[in-house]
């Protein structure tokens, strides 16, 4: 009986750390960092060789005014998705104006269309000159969003 | 006396450690014999400055894409046949460098016998390319027996 109580103990003590990890990290995030999307993964590769696919970066919120052209920011990006998913893009802000902000992708040779500042959703975090990027943590995103495209 | 304490071990292993070592034994040779018949390729690309400018090496050893200018994008094919008289289940690992430039059209298939197939390598030299680099990499293309695909 004790054998067994000891095993359910165990299982209890594996699972409160695993959604501690999986719950737990993300809503810590959320709170520090003050955006909804505190993690966003790299999916592709116009930011290299700053961001690499399968990146994993961290997103913080950042007020219009603080934002500064060379800033690598996460904008919602719902052109050409089917109705109701969310798309992201991570790209460098190459000018400001007063109502839209143009980014670019560095490994891009064209910019993206206007973005208004309500669709900013953040900035990477940066580790000195470089974003904060967590190596190979992203492939999970890359994977199912091929599986979705499949 | 070594052949004794080798016996001694052997003996000394219960039935099910025995047939676990052998399924271990067998498995590892597996990998071993996939690893040692596996192709390998050396990729490699050096940036140019400029504007379209192609410089292709038609090297055949590896996979050389040459000298690209960004906006430019090489392709090199490696045919695949299988001359046995089972199915191969074909997988492409590829590691370095230039592994965020480089696409392949397709990581994994399954090779009937007698077939031929192409497998694709296109490198796209993006804006932000450091000029005079050479980035390079190492290609694994896999061959698995399948006779069950």
């Amino acid at each position: 009986m004790r054998k067994f109580l000891k095993f359910i103990l165990n299982i209890v003590i594996y699972a409160a750390i695993v959604g501690a990890i999986v719950y737990g990290l993300p809503y810590y995030l959320t709170k520090k960092l003050g955006t909804n999307y505190p993690i966003a993964a790299i999916t592709s590769g116009s930011m290299w060789p700053v961001l690499h696919i399968g990146d994993l970066v961290l997103i913080q919120k950042i007020a219009k005014e603080d934002i500064k052209v060379g800033d690598i920011i996460v904008w919602q990006n719902a052109k050409g998705l089917p109705a109701g998913r969310q798309g992201f893009t991570i790209h460098r802000v190459t000018k400001l104006s007063e109502k839209t902000l143009v980014t670019k992708g560095d490994g891009n040779f064209t910019a993206d269309e206007p973005v208004r500042y309500e669709d900013v959703l953040g900035r990477t975090l940066m580790r000195g000159k470089d974003p904060l990027r967590i190596p190979y943590m992203g492939y999970i995103s890359v994977w199912a969003a091929l599986l979705r495209t499949n | 006396m070594d052949e004794e304490v080798k016996q001694n071990f052997w003996q000394k292993m219960t039935k099910g450690e025995k047939i676990l070592a052998i399924v271990l034994a067998v498995g590892f040779l597996f990998v071993f014999y996939i690893a040692l018949d596996a192709n390998k390729y050396q990729a490699t690309v050096h940036v140019i400055a400029g504007e379209g400018k192609v410089g292709v090496n038609p090297t055949t050893e590896r996979l050389d894409f040459g000298d690209l200018s960004p906006g430019t994008s090489a392709i090199r094919r490696v045919d695949i046949e299988n001359g046995t008289t089972i199915s191969m289940y074909v997988a492409i690992v590829n590691f370095g460098s230039i592994n965020d430039l480089m696409t392949i059209n397709k990581s994994s298939f399954t090779l009937s016998p007698g077939k031929k197939d192409v497998i694709e390598f296109t490198v796209y030299m993006p804006a932000s390319a450091p000029i005079d680099a050479t980035l390079t990499g190492r290609v694994f293309i896999f061959k698995i027996p399948g006779p069950w695909r």
